[in-house]
């Protein structure tokens, strides 16, 4: 396997730039998800990996290796596309052998290869059918296979999971963190869904934009997110934000809410800018609880089975969302008082800065 | 209640529909019904009344004469020559141009693909002088090129195999650049394949079209070796008054027709799908 550097890369349709001198390394044998919303150039950054859009700046080397100004073909990277792309003339085994025949591959290793691909991802019983004789789900598995087989430097998945539905998505994304466990592949990852970059990848790229907001390791984008974009993105539901006003408490931040509580942060403050700050606190930093210090007005209950989330609306009009157990007794209307895990507040400046306690 | 009260509207509604798609089918046959009932007889009984067809005699004669006539089983081969001609010839074009006006960016395209289609809208007979005189000029009149070239220009097939490629994902070229295919393997492997459908629709049309073609062959070919079927059956009838030999005038477009009839009897499946397909399209 084969590390993927980005130095520099940019690009441009027209006068529009949609990638801007985007520096990354991708790490032998690494798992790494680009996540962001529709039009953030993700899937362009991935296409300009895999050879299908070109660079207008910068160098991409895969293995070391210079491959910017290689044909599509010629990278040594496989891709599986979001909406699979078979070849629907051919059979499954003859999907999954094009590319090697194209590179000459003899006739006893290309079936021993596809054999091998067949059984790991448990479409032997296909080989013989077309794409139009399987289900989402099989053909999912055949655009897989036909990167597999090709035993390549990198996997470059375009959103692969989006055609499926929700309980097979679940299964397929299982199945992918198993396979990536067996092969050890370097594996870059685009997707929308916060869901799947989280379970998946070892490191996260998010992006907004066209640009990098943020990149680090699930619990990293979580838990200490770069900036407001990357908080409100990842963690469903989105982090609460309340604009505060500051006071000092021996070094750290208080924030003082609009109803007047307060809210002690393990944010050093002289790490804050002036101006105006809003504290961001993710759902499960705020529960309800009768000794809680902030008064609330239940408006909306949402029951999921193993949580329950309050929509709440504060004193000063503003609202929030808090976290109950899942057998709550929470009704809309109820009058309740929220208690807050100061402790994990982040701060957000009003360029959507973060600023987190120390670790 | 209501949901029988649905399924016996819907009866009487079928039967109507099959009541009128009947009464088409028996109005569309008749004429070809009247012709093959006409070739049959005598032409000195059809000169005193057509009515003498509903009751014999009845001869094979008709079609014996049409066997007399020399050189027409050379028309049917220059039929057969030309038409296949055409057909592969517009299938080649089509593909390679409808391949590069979806899939190839280059300057202009659009433009071009607009004078293409602007072919369309250009009548045969207003082109055919200049035409005429052009291949004069090459002198190639009375060559088999001479009568397939000029049907080798099928707006229609371009426009047909543009859209058909465009509507195959870009998504499937792109697997293919990646599983290391050539621009070319790309067409003939992965993509081709693919519109057959589009191929079958345009190579009916193209074999039917270039079959019953009349005028360009009437105008190029003056050497009756080199007439086509239609301009030879046509060649044969000094009379168009059709006072005499009715039978045989009708026994010989039944003649001229059938190596199409066999076409559609092979190729039944594709022809209904293609009409059906250019309906709804």
């Amino acid at each position: 396997m084969s590390s993927i550097e980005l130095d520099s890369v940019s690009k441009r349709f027209g006068s529009v730039e949609v990638i801007s001198e985007l520096s990354l390394t991708v790490h032998s044998g690494e798992f790494v998800a680009f996540l962001g919303p529709s039009g953030c150039g993700k899937s362009t950054l991935l296409r300009m990996i895999a050879g299908l859009e070109t660079v207008d700046g910068g160098e991409i080397r895969i293995g070391g290796e210079r491959v910017d100004n290689l044909p599509p073909g010629a990278r040594g990277v496989a891709m599986v596309f979001q909406h699979y792309a078979l070849y629907p003339h051919m059979t499954v085994f003859d999907n999954l052998a094009f590319g090697l025949k194209n590179i000459g591959t003899p006739t006893e290793e290309i079936g021993r290869r596809i054999e091998e691909a067949a059984r790991i991802l448990e479409i032997s019983h296909l080989l013989k059918r077309k794409p139009g004789q399987l289900s989402g789900g099989q053909r999912q598995r055949v655009a897989i296979g036909r990167a597999l087989v090709k035993d390549p430097k990198a996997y470059l998945f375009d959103e692969p999971l989006s055609n499926l539905d929700a309980a097979l998505r679940v299964r397929t994304r299982v199945e992918l963190a198993r396979l990536h466990q067996q092969t050890r592949a370097t594996t870059i990852f685009v997707t929308h869904d916060q869901v799947e970059a989280m379970t998946l990848a070892s490191r996260i790229v998010v992006m907004n934009a066209r640009k990098v907001e943020q990149v680090g390791t699930p619990m990293e984008i979580y838990g200490r997110p770069a900036t407001e974009f990357v908080a409100r993105f990842v963690g469903s539901p989105a982090m609460n934000f309340l604009t505060i006003n500051l006071k000092d408490r021996g070094g750290f931040a208080s924030a003082v809410l609009g109803d007047g509580s307060v809210i002690e942060t393990d944010v050093p403050i002289n790490i804050l800018p002036s101006g105006e700050l809003r504290v961001g606190l993710r759902a499960e930093a705020i529960r309800v609880r009768e000794d809680g210090a902030i008064p609330g007005k239940v408006e909306v209950v949402e029951r999921l089975g193993d949580r329950t989330h309050a929509h709440i609306r504060l004193a000063d009009g503003s609202t929030l969302v808090a976290e109950d157990k899942g057998i709550s007794q929470v009704q809309p209307g109820d009058s309740v008082r929220l208690a807050v895990e100061g402790a994990t507040a982040h701060l957000f400046d009003a360029d959507g800065l973060a600023y987190h306690a120390r670790q | 209640m209501a949901a029988s009260e649905h399924i016996v509207g819907r009866g009487i509604g079928n039967k109507l529909i099959l009541f009128t798609v009947v009464l088409v089918a028996v109005i569309w046959m008749l004429p070809i019904a009247w012709t093959l009932l006409l070739s049959f007889k005598p032409n000195s009984e059809l000169m005193i009344s057509t009515a003498s067809a509903f009751h014999p005699p009845y001869t094979l004669k008709n079609y014996a004469d049409i066997f007399q006539t020399s050189g027409v089983f050379r028309w049917l081969w220059n039929s057969a020559v030309v038409s296949v001609g055409v057909t592969v010839g517009i299938l080649v074009l089509s593909s390679l141009a409808g391949y590069g006006f979806a899939r190839a960016e280059f300057k202009g395209r659009d433009i071009i693909f607009v004078l293409v289609l602007l072919g369309l809208a250009v009548p045969e007979q207003a082109v055919i002088i200049a035409r005429h005189q052009m291949f004069s000029d090459l002198k190639m009149h009375n060559t088999y090129p001479a009568i397939i070239l000029p049907g080798l220009s099928s707006a229609f097939g371009v426009f047909l195999m543009t859209q058909y490629f465009k509507a195959i994902p870009k998504d499937i070229d792109e697997a293919a650049m990646l599983d290391n295919a050539s621009r070319f393997k790309i067409f003939w492997k992965v993509l081709l394949p693919l519109t057959i459908p589009a191929q079958a629709t345009l190579g009916i049309f193209s074999f039917l079209g270039a079959w019953n073609d009349y005028l360009w062959p009437l105008i190029s070919a003056t050497k009756p070796e080199m007439f086509t079927i239609t301009v030879g059956m046509a060649s044969t009838q000094t009379n168009f008054a059709q006072s005499e030999g009715l039978g045989f005038l009708m026994a010989q477009a039944i003649f001229a027709g059938l190596p199409v009839f066999v076409v559609y009897l092979f190729f039944q499946k594709y022809i209904v799908r293609a009409v059906a397909g250019a309906a709804i399209s």
